[in-house]
């Protein structure tokens, strides 16, 4: 048998052809990222600590020394774990529905998830402002159906930033779950069930484990999303829930400090690069218990 | 725990209907504790659904299933102690071999001294001790398997059920399979039930075999006996060659029917009244060259000689569209040549008769 032999480390051959070639093609993608995404976040960092007298951490000292500031990364976690969570609730359900569903009503059903994507988050956003502000779409119908006497002040508050949030990265969460729903094998609930393995305990110990990348995927996906969402908290809250992403926008636009802008948009990313290297971890995590 | 050879599963007129098809005609099905029986037949006719139905993955319209004494019809498949290998196997990819054979355990809450001993010995009946902690994966595919007979026996469950479950395997591996299988069940006195396509996996691995056609079972037997003594025209083509003549009856008398045939008069064993249509029927191993007394004998030209080893098989043209298979064995005297004429004798105890119209 060759159990032994694949345990062994194979030796690698002086020129790896296969290797060679696989670089060649990561080349051209690579120096694109490089000259595009890599250099502007190096100059990012450089002007976060270099002040006008040298190298500097006062851009720093701001954000985490401030109780505003503070204030400003708790809201955007906030808003980054609210809408992960609330998304993924909605959309573990949904993917499998999505599997279930037969010929054209999944087809009718995955469209209504990708046409969205073809329109502008700005015109998403505003259309939620349109649905729930004063005079709005919802306070109309509910006063029309006399279950409210005034309107309800809808837009502009937390609830609003959370739901317009959860609605517009919805299909991010959707897709790569449904990605994973789709390929599991029906065979392997009955295999649970007839060794004894109760819906439940099936769903926990089997179907759970194998959606995890899926999971993983849409947890990373949304959560960078929504954590530096910019337009969606301008829109459906504003000034009352300010943001590492307003704050950058501010920095830049009004108050002119590139230095402090640059330092909030490295913490921005450290926090987004942190938690999808966190549920990266998670899923390559060997299950073998 | 009823004693070895009283009845185990008993399957009581159970039906079946997806739609406007009826996939499970009342069947009927006693099986003994510790016995090993083949569901054969070719696909649709129901063996799996049937399979479906004793496992609890398919809800009979009609009917009753009783496992050890235990009326389980409405018993959710997690509660009756059936062990399933499935024809994909539906390992558990994210677990390791010992996880996938220690799944049922787990689920049942046994203790981890008690579970860890279990794998270790379904591992090592499959004669896979050495490849718990490996995933799944990394196995070959008569190594996936083994694993899934070993994640179904771990459990000691009540009835085995195999749903195909050599057929992914290449003819050799699924050839030893098949006999290493049989020898294993009947160490741990399993009572299985094969569903099977595949006659040779039919009578190599059962003690008895049942025929299913059109979600009925035709004929429930020995594998001799089935090979021997078909019950119907369908059991005599799914299993085994044979030569077959069609005819009409022109006498009958004690058992036996007098049939005139494209090829002459036949005598065959069967009841049926004059001017019935009849199929005459015999296995290629009771035709021999040469004219024996009292016996039926057919002339004809060689169509091919096919050596196969151990026998030959001789296809003879009889006229008339009608031919004649014989195996000779390599004793017989003088090989038949193609294009030799040829006269070909068997015995009228060997030769069947079936009604025309259940020609399948």
């Amino acid at each position: 048998m060759s159990q032994a032999v694949l345990a062994l480390p194979v030796s690698q051959p002086a020129i790896d052809r296969e290797r060679l070639t696989a670089f060649g093609f990561a080349l051209p993608s690579f120096l694109i990222l490089s000259l595009v995404f890599v250099l502007p976040l190096a100059l990012l960092l450089g002007v976060s600590v270099i002040g006008p007298e040298g190298p500097t951490l006062a851009n720093y000292r701001r954000l985490f020394g401030t109780a505003y500031y503070l204030g400003v990364i708790w809201n955007s976690l906030r808003l980054g774990l609210l809408t992960t969570i609330l998304t993924l609730a909605v959309s573990y359900p949904a993917a499998f529905a999505l599997v279930r569903a037969r010929g054209g009503v999944r087809s009718l059903l995955l469209a209504t998830l990708f046409l969205p994507l073809a329109a502008s988050v700005i015109v998403k956003a505003f259309a939620w402002t349109i649905l729930l502000r004063s005079d709005g779409v919802v306070n109309q119908a509910l006063m029309a159906l006399g279950i409210i006497e005034d309107p309800i002040r809808m837009i502009f508050t937390e609830t609003a930033l959370i739901v317009g949030s959860v609605n517009i990265f919805l299909p991010f969460m959707i897709l790569p779950i449904y990605a994973v729903v789709a390929q599991l094998d029906a065979r392997l609930s009955e295999a649970a069930a007839t060794l004894g393995a109760s819906p439940l305990v099936a769903f926990a110990r089997v179907i759970v484990p194998l959606t995890l990348p899926g999971v993983i995927a849409g947890v990373a996906l949304v959560f960078s999303l929504s954590v530096s969402a910019y337009v969606v908290p301008t829109l459906l809250i504003g000034e009352r829930y300010p943001t590492l992403a307003t704050t950058i926008a501010k920095a830049y636009l009004l108050a002119r400090e590139p230095g402090f802008g640059a330092a909030a948009g490295v913490v921005l990313l450290a926090i987004a690069i942190f938690v999808v290297a966190l549920s990266t971890q998670l899923g390559r995590e060997p299950a073998s218990r | 725990m009823s004693e070895p050879g009283a009845s185990h599963l008993v399957v009581r007129g159970v039906s079946k209907r997806f739609g406007a098809t009826t996939v499970l005609d009342r069947v009927d099905l006693t099986i003994r504790r510790g016995e090993l029986v083949t569901l054969l037949g070719p696909s649709g006719c129901g063996k799996t659904t049937l399979l479906r139905a004793i496992a609890g993955l398919a809800q009979p319209d009609h009917g009753q299933v009783e496992l050890a004494g235990r009326d389980i019809t409405m018993v959710p498949p997690h509660r009756r102690n059936v062990g399933v290998v499935f024809q994909s196997y539906a390992l558990f990819p994210h677990l390791t071999v010992a996880g996938n054979v220690a799944f049922g355990l787990k689920v049942r809450g046994r203790p981890k001294a008690e579970i860890e001993a279990a794998v270790e010995r379904a591992l090592s009946l499959v004669k896979l001790g050495h490849l718990g902690k490996r995933r799944i994966s990394a196995l070959s595919g008569g190594q996936q398997q083994r694993v899934a007979l070993a994640r179904a026996i771990a459990v000691e469950p009540d009835v085995l059920l195999f749903d195909e479950a050599l057929s992914a395997l290449d003819r050799k591996l699924r050839e030893e399979m098949q006999v290493e299988l049989r020898r294993l069940l009947q160490d741990v006195r399993a009572t299985a039930i094969f569903v099977t396509h595949d006659q040779d996996e039919a009578l190599t691995m059962s003690d008895r075999v049942a025929v299913m056609n059109r979600g009925r079972i035709e004929q429930l037997a020995e594998p001799r006996e089935l090979y021997a003594r078909p019950a119907s025209l369908f059991a005599l083509n799914f299993v085994g060659l044979s030569t077959r003549i069609g005819g009409t009856v022109i006498g009958s008398q004690d058992g036996k029917v007098e049939v005139d045939t494209p090829v002459g008069r036949l005598s065959a064993i069967g009841s049926f009244q004059t001017g019935a249509s009849v199929v005459v029927a015999a296995r290629p191993e009771h035709l021999r060259p040469g004219e024996t007394a009292g016996a039926n004998a057919v002339s004809g030209r060689v169509r091919s000689v096919v050596f196969q080893g151990s026998r030959t098989l001789v296809e003879v043209d009889a006229g008339a569209g009608e031919s004649l298979l014989a195996e000779l064995s390599g004793r017989d005297a003088a090989m038949p040549r193609v294009d030799e004429q040829i006269r070909l004798a068997w015995p009228i105890a060997e030769t069947f008769a079936f009604a025309a119209e259940a020609r399948a």
